[in-house]
């Protein structure tokens, strides 16, 4: 391999990813063991003769899974196969029961999509070529050491048999920061799908081809020739496991590819370890081999035909049309726009709370003091998906004048986070309802009949008399009156 | 008992009624039972007991049957002589010092020998039908998605299916009602999504009721392609039993299948392949023989795979591998897919012109003992009647045609696709 000296400066980078994203699914993708928070349960109690590759079992696929494929399919607007169909890729390995994946190979449920990111305000279309369907193995545990030096491993199924989709793209970035707003869009549009958790260990694992070319090479639109791919030396990073991760461990990629190229070295072709604690990546095997896997079909599985799936199964409104319509149907700024539709769940609360009372209410209670609220106690939406009917009370208390915005958001909000209450309830026991008007204008005429020096101050013209007579009014009122008003209260009296 | 029919003896009592209340059956020790040991012939499974029962278990159990053992076979269903197995070969009940056949020897033997009314095989390139023709006994080999391979240990899962035996016709068919029939842990045998059909073609057929001997006005096409390489005394009796057909008021016709020279070629190819991926599983990780010697991993599982498999699993294992290696893939297991395509599609072309194909079962008679071991290939040119059908995944059957130097001599009649009751018919009148 001839290693021109390029300086950095005339160096591009190319990047592909492949995604492996575990899908929500009850059932695993061919058995019926529960998926649900399998990794916390005791080892190898999330099993079955079919997940564990007992002799004599047999693979049935789960629809479940097929569908959620399906949703990934349209969502990335890609060509949903007619017929698909299963292979094995044999290979062995102690998390791999049968010592075999079933997988797709030549037919994929799902080829050729996109998905557009945008980087610093420049959108770019990243292409996907394939998206298919497979098994996940189970999980290896090192004990006392790392993967080479450990006394031994312990092995545990409960992963085995999770769905998988694995999402191939083009080689079509051009910057780590490229592969960390896809990531984070490809998350945002498969939780909107509702086939995602993000939350959960090892839902996202992604691998990334990474090599340099020479800058000249690349197109204006950004193209490069298949000649030009094929020349670069290209490798491999692996273990990364979430889009901030892929932006760190494709920078210190980078930098180390074009120190090498720049002063005169080449890139060796190999599989390298993203190492998160130290935040570099290690080569694996100094000899890449070409591994061998002996696809073949998948008899077990009969073909599958999907061609009127794509009809029948309907996904959502995503992220990037309903950020649109939010802005254009609510009048939302960009920000709040893009913060209320971050997750589907954010989205539906909402619209749901800006039909009821609104919007700009809605926006404000939701974007800024609920979302900001639960960020700061490093909670999520989903950590109160069964209270938002108690959301949507406070806001209805406050939009119906019944408490102040202050004590909503300082008192009520805080209290029901903090202390799991329903909102009436701290109410009531704060007596925090809003003052009648009665019992302001008695609290007004007590103050000014109270506090004759402080009336004397007000008409000779001193401003801080006003105020004292307000912080009278407010005491009495217990806080629940609003000190606007109080205001506007006292000096009309003052002034009759 | 000198035989060495079965592997475990012990009783298993199914339902106090049914259809088969009453009869024993022996089961193949490739067919997961749960809580006996089930060692597919094997030391590498010499141990392993299911936590579940094959579906087809299951069904015998409802049917009132009693199973009375798990029978010997070849290792992992290769072999056509039940020699290959680990623990010794089983002795053909009609003559000790010849095979059984197999790899379903112990099943046929067991019948043939009154050890079990019934018994379960399973025939992946004629391993039901060829001991059911050694032994003297009728065996069925049906269509691909009949019968739920649910619990039956793969050796090569594209083509095999759970097989009844029994020393008639009718006997052997009333156990096929028994164990077709859809089963939502084998896909394989769903049709809820296929275009061709609304229901299981199991749905609404009585096998042991076809069997009525009724041939008058039945097309049967003799394969002449196939009885050119077989020995003289079969073709002979093979013959006369045809002509029986014929007089019994069947229309006998010759038809000729040109693919079926790639036939044994083709059948072997996607068998070892299948094999090399169906046996990764033993690696004595999880359950089978672990010989615990200490090293990586990878050590570990050459040493276990080499201790537990013999000389002729081992074979397949490397021959399949091979054939679907990267740069021979085109060349062997591509190539042989071709092959069953073309078989497939001259079988179809057959139909055309007959009701039923008619074959020697076996080119030979039973060999004796230890004769065939020693090469491979002539034990693969045994198969050549046999492994057409199953690269076709049509039904056959294996029904006595009489004896030629006091040896039995089998006649098989090969269906349509789910063409079970018409193939049955033909067969009960061989009986007449
Ligand atoms: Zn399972």
């Amino acid at each position: 391999m001839t290693a021109k000296a390029l300086s950095q400066r005339d160096l591009a980078t190319v990047i592909g990813l492949e995604v492996h994203v575990q899908l929500e699914t009850d059932t695993k993708i061919f058995c019926g063991c529960s998926t649900d928070a399998a990794e916390d349960e005791e080892p190898n109690t999330r099993t079955c003769p079919v997940c564990l590759g007992l002799p004599g079992a047999l693979p049935v696929l789960n629809e479940g899974a097929v569908e959620a494929a399906v949703k990934v399919g349209k969502a990335l607007n890609a060509t949903v196969a007619e017929h698909t169909r299963f292979h094995r890729k044999n290979y062995y390995y102690p998390d791999l029961p049968k010592n075999f994946q079933i997988t797709q190979y030549d037919a994929p449920i799902c080829a050729e999509g996109t998905l557009e990111v945008s980087v610093e305000g420049e959108r770019r279309d990243i292409g996907i070529e394939r998206a298919h369907l497979e098994e996940d193995p189970g999980s290896l545990q090192h004990k006392g050491g790392s993967i080479d030096t450990a006394d031994y491993t312990l092995v545990n199924y409960n992963r085995a048999g999770t769905p998988l989709m694995e999402i191939v793209t083009k080689p079509d970035f051009r910057s780590p920061q490229e592969t960390r707003a896809f990531l984070a869009k490809l998350e945002e549009v498969l939780e909107y799908l509702g086939i995602f958790d993000a939350t959960r260990d090892g839902s996202l694992r992604i691998d990334a081809n990474i090599s340099m070319v020479p800058a000249e090479n690349v197109g204006d639109d950004g193209a490069i020739s298949d000649e030009t791919l094929a020349e670069a030396n290209r490798t491999e990073v692996k273990n990364i496991s979430s889009h901030k991760g892929a932006e760190k461990a494709l920078a210190y990629e980078v930098t180390r590819q074009k120190n090498a190229i720049s002063r005169g070295r080449a890139v060796e072709q190999e599989t390298r370890h993203w190492d998160e604690s130290r935040g570099i990546t290690v080569s694996m095997r100094s000899k890449e081999e070409e591994k061998d896997y002996r696809y073949f079909r998948e008899a077990d599985l009969p073909p599958l035909e999907v061609a009127d799936w794509k009809e029948k199964i309907a996904i959502p409104e995503l992220p990037d049309a309903r950020r649109e319509r939010f802005r254009e149907e609510y009048g939302l700024d960009a920000e709040s726009a893009s913060k209320l539709t971050s997750t589907k769940e954010v989205a539906d609360f909402y619209e749901d709370v800006a039909e009821q009372f609104d919007p700009d209410l809605a926006a404000t209670w939701v974007a800024d003091n609920l979302l900001g609220e639960l960020n700061y106690r490093d909670m999520q939406i989903t950590d109160v998906s069964h209270r938002l009917d108690e959301f949507t009370r406070l806001v209805e208390l406050v939009a119906e004048g019944s408490i102040t915005t202050k004590n909503a958001e300082e008192v009520v909000l805080r209290g029901m986070l903090d202390d799991g209450d329903a909102p009436d309830d701290i109410v009531d026991r704060e007596g925090l309802g809003a003052a009648d008007d009665d019992e302001v204008v008695t609290a007004v005429a007590e103050a000014i009949e109270e506090n004759p020096d402080a009336v004397e101050d007000y008409h000779a013209g001193e401003g801080g008399a006003v105020n004292f007579l307000v912080g009278q009014v407010m005491q009495k009122t217990g806080g629940s009156a609003d000190p606007g008003d109080v205001n506007q209260m006292l000096r009309e009296k003052l002034d009759e | 008992m000198s035989l060495n029919i079965f592997v475990t003896e012990e009783t298993v009592a199914g339902d106090d009624d049914g259809p088969l209340a009453g009869k024993t059956v022996a089961v193949k020790d490739n067919i997961s039972t749960e809580g006996v040991r089930t060692t597919c012939g094997s030391a590498m499974l010499e141990e392993y007991v299911p936590p579940y029962d094959a579906t087809v278990v299951e069904r015998l159990k409802a049917s009132g049957a009693t199973i009375v053992g798990k029978t010997n076979m070849d290792e992992f269903g290769m072999g056509g002589t039940t020699e290959t197995s680990a623990f010794g070969p089983t002795k053909n009940p009609v003559d000790e010092s010849r095979v059984p056949g197999g790899s379903s020897g112990g099943s046929a033997a067991a019948v043939a020998a009154g050890e079990a009314d019934l018994a379960l095989g399973t025939d992946t390139g004629g391993s039901v039908r060829n001991p059911a023709a050694f032994c003297g006994v009728v065996g069925i080999k049906p269509t691909y998605g009949l019968v739920s391979r649910y619990g039956l240990v793969a050796y090569a899962n594209s083509l095999e299916q759970v097989g009844p035996i029994g020393s008639t016709v009718e006997d052997a068919a009333a156990l096929l009602d028994v164990i077709s029939g859809a089963d939502e842990r084998d896909a394989t045998t769903r049709f809820d999504q296929s275009a061709e059909m609304d229901a299981h073609p199991a749905e609404g057929s009585d096998y042991a009721a076809a069997a009525d001997g009724d041939v008058d006005g039945l097309t049967v096409g003799v394969i002449t392609d196939l009885l050119e390489g077989a020995d003289d005394r079969v073709v002979e009796t093979f013959e006369a039993a045809v002509s029986d057909l014929r007089a019994q008021g069947a229309d006998v016709v010759d038809v000729s299948l040109e693919s079926l020279e790639h036939a044994v070629q083709a059948y072997y190819v996607i068998a070892m392949s299948e094999a090399s991926s169906n046996l990764a599983r033993y690696d004595g990780v999880r359950y089978g023989l672990s010989t615990g010697k200490e090293g990586n991993w990878n050590d570990v599982y050459a040493d276990t795979r080499e201790e537990g498999f013999g000389a002729e699993v081992k074979r397949r294992i490397l021959l399949g591998t091979y054939a679907l290696s990267a740069g021979y893939h085109d060349k062997y297991y591509k190539k042989a897919q071709d092959a069953r395509a073309w078989i497939k599609q001259d079988f179809d072309e057959a139909f055309a012109e007959a009701d039923v194909l008619a074959t020697p079962t076996m080119p030979v008679l039973p060999p004796e003992l230890g004769e065939s071991l020693s090469d491979p290939l002539q034990l693969y040119l045994m198969d050549a009647n046999t492994v057409p059908v199953n690269l076709a995944n049509l039904p056959a059957i294996s029904v006595p045609a009489g004896e030629a130097d006091g040896l039995p001599v089998g006649l098989q009649l090969i269906g349509p696709k789910f063409g079970e009751e018409t193939m049955i018919r033909a067969a009960s009148a061989v009986e007449n």
